[in-house]
This record gives structure tokens, sequence and C-alpha cells, in this order.
């Protein structure tokens, strides 16, 4: 079985920590705890017939990456952006901050995500993926819908 | 047909109605009379009313008095503190009391069981120490209680803080987060006091003293347990090498189950020079 270091990080309060328990623990809770420093958990995927271990580092909030301490970084082997689809200030600088790990962790992939799709308005989906296609995937932890498929296609691209 | 007769024929026809309907009043009166009478009936109408009612209070307990109760329990601590301290000062003494004897039962235990086992190896060695020494063999049983152990062993990747092999004499919870949040406090420590030429070296946790060994591309996190000196600690630094040494030759670091075949030899075999 192969191991593999998987980095949250985004704004605060877009989610992280519910994405992650949400996949993990299977659950959801409406309560926000800040997350202080680092949490880690950890579960098992299977691609293609092989195991793969997913070590989830849950960081703290932040409105800018490079504030992420690097001892937390290194040695990951993908990072996962997390956004709030409802909140424009979590993803307007989106660029520049997956370029600051582009440059820092060469060939290392990240996947854009847009957390609670589930408070898009039912109407706007379709309007609101155009605004958002930048993003790979819409996710909501609350209801769970993309969020098993969000861990296994960062899986397979690292197995 | 007389007046009166009329008269009756008539309150026949008009009065039927209420007749009845008090008739049918006089029957129910009759019944809670009855009912009130009969202390069974009667709790058997109101015991479940005052059921809920106790358990709405019960419920609502908390919420409503807890507040109060909680504020006037402060101002009163607050206002004899002596009084406090000498009521409570008979109960934490004998909890102390009672967890100490406790404690000296399973040593005393221990020291027994040790002794025992007077006709084994270990027990003829140290009977010939004590002779030699000139101290008792309970006293060397008592010191060799509290020899430092190696409990668990941890190969984690620098870094990604990935879990390479590992080694433990006892299941704990899982390794793989364990080297995560080592590493994670490793890095924080190493970071924010900004000494990137300075490793943080030893974590002290309960009982338990874990120490970080640094090589090149992984760090060995070593759990020890019981008195560990400075002397020991330079032995384990010197075991741990040796055993790094091991890995690189054999080139291990891809392989985890003769990575842990490696470990579980080594540090199960491992005893300080005080042992």
């Amino acid at each position: 079985m192969i191991s593999k270091k998987i980095v949250i990080v985004g704004h605060f309060g877009v989610g992280k920590t519910s994405l992650i328990r949400r996949f993990v623990e299977d659950v959801f809770s409406a309560d926000y705890k800040v997350t202080i420093g680092v949490h880690i958990l950890k579960k098992t995927v299977h691609v293609n017939d092989k195991e793969v271990n997913l070590i989830l580092w849950d960081t703290e909030g932040t409105d800018d990456i490079e504030e992420i301490r690097k001892a937390y970084l290194l040695g990951t082997h993908g990072f996962i952006f997390v956004c709030d689809v409802t909140r424009p200030v979590t993803y307007q600088n989106i660029e520049s901050q997956t370029q600051y790990l582009k440059d820092n962790f060469n060939k290392v992939p990240i996947l854009s995500i847009g957390n609670k799709s589930d408070l898009l308005p039912k109407g706007s989906i379709s309007e609101k993926k155009e605004e958002l296609e930048f993003l790979d995937m819409l996710v909501s932890a609350k209801e769970g819908n993309n969020v098993q498929r969000l861990f296994e296609k960062i899986a397979k691209i690292l197995s | 047909m007389t007046e009166d007769e009329k008269l009756a024929l008539l309150k026949t026809i008009l009065l039927t109605d209420d007749r009845e309907y008090a008739e049918s009043i006089t029957h129910k009166i009759n019944v809670l009379e009855e009912i009130l009478r009969e202390r069974h009936r009667l709790s058997e109408k109101v015991s479940p009313i005052i059921k809920e009612q106790l358990d709405d209070f019960t419920k609502n307990i908390p919420q409503n008095l807890g507040p109060a109760i909680t504020e006037s329990l402060k101002i009163q601590i607050e206002n004899s503190k002596d009084e406090v301290v000498e009521a409570l000062y008979p109960i934490l003494g004998k909890m102390i009391k009672k967890y100490i004897s406790q404690e000296i039962k399973v040593l005393s235990e221990q020291v027994n069981k040790t002794a025992k086992d007077t006709f084994s190896m270990q027990g003829i060695k140290r009977k010939m120490k004590s002779i030699f020494t000139g101290v008792s063999e309970n006293e060397i049983i008592i010191s060799d209680l509290g020899n430092a152990k190696v409990e668990q062993v941890f190969i984690i990747e620098k870094g990604s803080g990935i879990l390479i092999g590992s080694f433990h004499l006892k299941e704990t919870v899982d390794e793989d987060m364990i080297s995560g949040m080592l590493t994670a406090i490793k890095g924080f420590v190493e970071d924010a006091f900004k000494q990137s030429n300075h490793d943080l070296q030893s974590i002290e946790y309960d009982l338990y003293e874990i120490h970080l060994h640094n090589f090149h591309k992984y760090y060995i996190a070593t759990a020890v347990s019981g008195t560990f000196t400075e002397t020991l600690e330079n032995e384990l630094e010197n075991f741990n090498l040796e055993v790094s040494q091991e890995i690189n030759k054999k080139n291990l670091l891809d392989s985890r189950e003769a990575l842990e075949e490696l470990l579980l030899t080594r540090y199960s075999a491992l005893k300080f020079s005080n042992q």
C-alpha cells in the first residue's frame, strides 16, 4: 500500500475541515470550529485494485497561502485548494495562490474545488458553473455530493 | 283530564330534554365523586399528568436553575474559602492516600513476582549482583522496574511525515497519524524558532520521552519509558545510527516488511548499559 500526503488549503470558513470529516467519518456538523495549526486524518481508497493511503493535512484557513508554515507543505504529494462558491473573496485570487504552489512545489498536482454547492440557487447552477469554470469540481461537504469522487480523483492522479 | 294532569303532560312535553340533560350531568357528577372518593381511581387519572409535569421540571432544571445555582455556589465558595478547603481537604487527602497505597501495592506485587523468580538466569544474576554490591535484592528489583525501555520506534520520511516503518511493544493509536503529527510538531517548532540548522530533539509526553534523530531522508522517533539519563540518550543515538547504517546498506526504505523485521530484531533486543 502506498501512502500519499494531501494538504488541503484555502480561505477561512470555506469548509476544509467539513470536507475531510465528510470523507473520513461521513459526518457533517454545522458548528464552525476554527482549525488551529494543522489537523491530520487518514483514509484508504481503492484505485484500480490498488490501495492508496491518503494522509490528509487540514491546515488553518488563511487569506494568503504564503502565510501557511512551509514545514506543513514540505513533501506534499497533492494539494486541494478549497473555495466557497458563495463567497467570491475566497476564489478571486485563486490564480496567484495556485501559481505560488506551482512555483514552490513543482509538479505537485493541485485540484481547485468549490465547496458549498448545495447553497447555490437551484435555477442558477449551470450559470454559476460557467462562472466557476476555473474550478476542477463543485462539491458539498454538507450533502456529500462529489466528496468521495474528489478524493478518489486525487488518489488516481497520484497512484 | 284534570288541570293537574294537563300541567303534568305539558311539563313532560316541554321539559323532557332539559330533564335528560340534568340527569346526565347528575350522573357525571356522581361518577366524578366516586373517582375522587376512591384513591386508586383518582391516582390513575392524575398520576400521568403529575409525571409529565415532573419530567418537564426535571428536564428544565439545568436550564432554569443552573445559572442561578452556579452563581450562588461561586459566591458561596468565594466568601468561605477556608471552609471549602477544610471540607475538601480530608476528601482529597483520602483520595491521594488511596492512590499512593494502590500504586505501592502494584509495585510491591511486581517486586514479589520478580523476587519469586529466584532460580531463573536473571534471578541468579541479581543475587550475585546483590552479594557483590551490597545492595539488597529488592532494591535492585525496584531500580530495574524504572529502567528505560524502548516502547515504540517510527521511521518517518522527512517533510511529508509519511510512516516508512515502525516497531512497537503494544498496539497504539493510528501510527500514520502519529507520524504526521510528530512531523507537524517538529516542523512547527523548527519553523517558529527560525532555526533551520537546528532540529527538535525530544518531546516529553506523559510517561514517555520521544527522541527524534535526524538522518538525510528520514528521522527516527523513539518513544522511551522509564528513567532515561543523558548517558542512555547517547547510547540510543549510537544505536539508532547503527540501525540507520543497516537500513541504508540493505536499502530497506522501499521494503516496509523487511524494514519492520529489522526494527523488531534490533529494538526488541536493545538493552541499555545500566541493565
